[in-house]
């Protein structure tokens, strides 16, 4: 599927979810109006995106978190899917963009890849539930149902490689910090 | 042959507990350190604020983020060497996106009977001037009379939303 279709898909059918999307998901995220609610973008920490939502998953364990990871930044702290599990969080929602390339620095493709398997990672660190969606309308109708997963759960979405310049928000992250902070204080 | 006299003195691992408490944190966030391991073994045994172990410290960085975001008071306890391993995060969350980051860091393999200037373990020697060369305050805790460092440190993280560290000299008790 191509990005985009993934991201108006998960934004249509986000719910009440704090969002923390990371790298080239970020820019489409703001544009399908996912930026200003509930929202840290994951910017000059490339890996960092599911560690932060991991923090705000176990500060509020009643609220769903999804994490628009890349499959380029999750392997800079892959050890985080083992810490994910560790902490005992049930609440996080992890989907991993995987086109196999490091797209924002030119689309150089990953170490390994074809040689990993993310649904396969996952349930060996722990996580509850993995699976694999490679297709729009297939991530259309799985979505509701992944909702009621217990979690942690890991969705992998294979997506479009695309060319092009590397797209950004150009949000200040500090700006968000303390907008999410405020935002969840005052619920 | 010159008797060496100590120059730093572990602090009891319940006086920090009690600073921490003082303090109100609610998470400590956590790669292990051999020098505040009496501290860790609280800790983990349930005693005090929840203890999040991570496999790294650019995880830290992260989760400390999140958990401030969610209305928590966490801080971190993390060795010399994880400063060296996580300037990017330190770099990015902790300073640029202004969060309050209080981390209490041990001198992993430093001499307790040498000043920090005269140690042999370059980790120890240069703790300081990475965290100065990134404008991180610091406090040294050299021994019990120096554990006022630690609201120190906490209230200079929360004044400045950004990192704060409180050095620990010697392993804790």
């Amino acid at each position: 599927m191509e990005r985009q279709e993934a991201i108006d898909i998960l934004a249509e059918g986000r719910g009440g979810a704090i969002s923390v999307p990371t790298m080239q998901s970020v820019f489409p995220w703001h544009e399908a109006g996912q930026g200003d609610i509930l929202n840290v973008d994951a910017s000059q920490c490339m890996g960092s995106a599911a560690t932060i939502g991991l923090g705000l998953a176990l500060a509020q364990p009643s609220r769903k978190v999804m994490v628009l990871d890349g499959d380029g930044s999750l392997l800079m702290q892959l050890g985080s899917l083992v810490t994910v599990v560790a902490s005992g969080v049930n609440n996080l929602y992890h989907f991993v963009f995987a086109n196999g390339l490091n797209q924002s620095t030119g689309n150089q493709p990953l170490p390994g890849q074809g040689a990993f398997d993310w649904v396969a990672l996952a349930k060996a660190s722990g996580y509850k539930n993995a699976l694999k969606i490679s297709e729009a309308e297939d991530l259309l109708e799985q979505l509701p149902g992944i909702w009621e997963l217990e979690g942690p759960v890991l969705i992998e979405l294979t997506i479009a490689r695309e060319d092009g310049p590397a797209r950004w928000a150009g949000v200040p992250m500090a700006k968000q910090v303390a907008s999410v902070r405020r935002q969840l204080a005052a619920t | 042959m010159t008797d060496l006299q100590p120059v730093a003195f572990g602090v009891p691992a319940e006086a920090i507990a009690a600073e921490l408490d003082a303090l109100g944190i609610t998470h400590v966030v956590c790669v292990p350190d051999s020098f505040q391991r009496t501290l860790i073994a609280r800790w983990q045994s349930g005693n005090g604020p929840r203890f999040v172990g991570v496999c790294t410290e650019d995880e830290g960085m992260g989760v400390n983020a999140g958990l401030y975001m969610g209305g928590q008071n966490p801080m971190m306890c993390i060795q010399n060497n994880g400063i060296f391993a996580s300037i990017n995060t330190l770099k990015a969350i902790a300073l640029d996106a202004k969060v309050p980051t209080f981390i209490m860091v041990g001198q992993f393999q430093r001499d307790v009977n040498k000043t920090i200037e005269e140690q042999s373990s370059r980790a120890v020697r240069m703790l300081e001037p990475t965290l100065d060369a990134w404008g991180v305050p610091h406090w040294r805790i050299e021994g019990p009379d120096d554990i006022g460092a630690l609201k120190a440190a906490y209230e200079r993280a929360w004044a400045d939303q950004g990192p704060a560290v409180a050095i620990i000299g010697a392993p804790t008790l």
